[in-house]
């Protein structure tokens, strides 16, 4: 039985179908495969997901735009309105002005873009924001904490699990001495295979909305509250599962919610 | 065309008709990028995808924005779709710009459209990105293992597919054509040979010689240079 051709082995390394004749072969000719598997590590390496060819568009923050022109000095820029087209304003406060909720250790992170942020880090937060969500839900309320120099906390929320993914966590609405307000959340979940987190501020009749901001699970973000919203009117706090679809609306999707409480 | 990709704001689906969920469409704030297509400036018509490549080349910072009015989102989504929306995935996405404009010298018009010459950039970023999150891991790990004086002899194991990853990479970058086009759409765009037939036009012996050819070429880099044979 003669061997496959060299081209056909590079076929089968492509896990494309082939003709009986040459999946009889493979079948039973070590040689043969071991060709194959040898051929195959290059396609393992680099037809993945990650690498393939672009899918869904995602507008990036203003920041983006602000890095490339700061770092090529190109004095032309794109329409305010491409620059501006994140959706989902990402309000990434500097860690430094973060209230840290518990006295986990805290990896630097340079607000510089470019410069490598440590991610193992990571893992400290998320257990540590592990253990805050307990007391969170064993009291049933977030306590308000004493505020600090970067504002008073408001109203807290304990965020419960709305299906079977078990995401938890707690938020607390913060009035910053400007008068500013942001929502500072935490969120215990496991990160979507797809997608990502979104938090939205909602009314009691779950009607209309207002989009915050992303994120992570196991994460803890600061989010802009829009000015003018009323947090009495729009109470409720709601963590979405979103698909990497462009789509801005509420996927419909919660995996956690809860109510703002003074 | 090799990985061409339409201008988002052409390609962007209307959402209007199939109201997603079971809520009433989101109030979205100021700066929300809308359904429908941006509108042109003020009339003035805007030079097309392969006006916008040469400008580039040619380094019209003009055409440095419109880039990335173009092809910014397109970048970003791969960018996210590695990493989450987050950090990791806007330094990508900044790379790729800063990298294209400081090295748009190397882009040439007449090999492929400009957006598929940064998609192959931002592969090279989101590689770069993983060998250093591999890196810091590592560490970690490394740290923690003192930490406990742990004395199983366990250590930090090299990805060795992070590692192949830049590798490869680096070695489809010097494919001519139409080697590179083949494998691209082999690898990146999931075509069989008999598509890839189909859609570059060459005939079915050929594109299955440069496979082959290329996926030796591939085997031989990594037997030369691959992680495993140094970790
Ligand atoms: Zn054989």
């Amino acid at each position: 039985m003669p061997h496959c051709t060299p081209e056909q082995l590079a076929l089968a390394a492509l896990r494309e179908r082939l003709p009986d004749t040459d999946t009889t072969h493979l079948a039973v000719c070590a040689e043969c495969r071991a060709e194959v598997a040898s051929l195959q590590r290059g396609v393992d390496a680099l037809a993945v997901r990650e690498l393939a060819a672009p899918e869904a568009p995602v507008p990036p923050p203003p920041s983006v735009w602000s890095g490339i022109a700061a770092a090529t000095g190109v004095s032309a820029a794109p329409r305010p309105e491409v620059v501006a087209g994140s959706r989902r304003p990402l309000t990434a406060v500097p860690a430094d002005r973060v209230r840290p909720v518990t006295p986990a250790p805290r990896s630097e992170r340079p607000a510089a873009a470019g410069v490598v942020r440590p991610q193992w880090s990571r893992l400290l937060l998320a257990a540590a924001a592990a253990l805050v969500v307990g007391v969170g839900i064993g009291a049933g309320v977030v306590a308000l904490g004493t505020g600090d120099d970067d504002g008073l906390a408001v109203a807290a929320a304990a965020l419960d699990p709305l299906d079977d993914r078990g995401a938890t966590g707690e938020a607390r609405a913060v009035e910053r001495p400007d008068g500013s307000r942001v929502l500072e959340l935490d969120l215990s979940a496991a990160d979507p295979d797809d997608g990502f987190y979104e938090v939205w501020l909602i009314d009691e009749a779950v009607e209309d909305m207002y989009p915050l901001g992303v994120v992570r699970g196991g994460g803890e973000v600061t989010l802009e509250v829009p000015p003018g919203v009323d947090l009495t009117e729009f109470p409720v706090v709601d963590v979405s599962l979103e698909p990497l679809d462009g789509d801005p609306r509420h996927s419909g999707v919660s995996v956690a919610r809860g109510v703002l409480e003074s | 065309m090799i990985n061409d990709l339409a201008a988002p704001h052409r390609s962007q689906a209307h959402g209007g008709a199939l109201q997603r969920g079971r809520r009433r469409r989101a109030r979205v704030s100021v700066g929300s990028v809308s359904d429908d297509a941006v509108p042109p400036l003020g009339g003035i018509p805007e030079p097309d995808d392969a006006e916008v490549g040469r400008r580039f080349a040619a380094g019209d910072e003009q055409a440095l924005a419109w880039a990335y009015e173009r092809f910014a989102g397109q970048v970003h989504g791969m960018a996210v779709r590695a990493f989450g929306p987050g950090p990791d995935a806007e330094d990508v996405t900044q790379q790729v710009f800063v990298s294209a404009w400081t090295g748009r010298t190397g882009y040439r018009p007449e090999q492929g459209p400009l957006p598929a010459w940064l998609v192959g950039i931002c592969r090279h970023k989101i590689a770069d990105t993983w060998v250093r999150r591999d890196r810091q891991r590592r560490a970690a790990e490394a740290a923690v293992t003192e930490a406990r004086s742990a004395v199983d002899s366990t250590g930090p194991q090299v990805d060795t597919a992070v590692a192949d990853r830049v590798l490869l990479l680096g070695e489809l970058q010097q494919l001519g054509q139409p080697q590179r086009g083949i494998i691209e759409l082999a690898f990146f765009e999931d075509l069989t040979h008999t598509q890839i037939a189909e859609r570059t036009g060459l005939p079915l012996g050929t594109v299955k010689s440069h496979i082959r050819r290329t996926l030796e070429r591939l085997r031989t880099r990594l037997e030369v240079d691959g992680a495993a044979l140094h970790a």
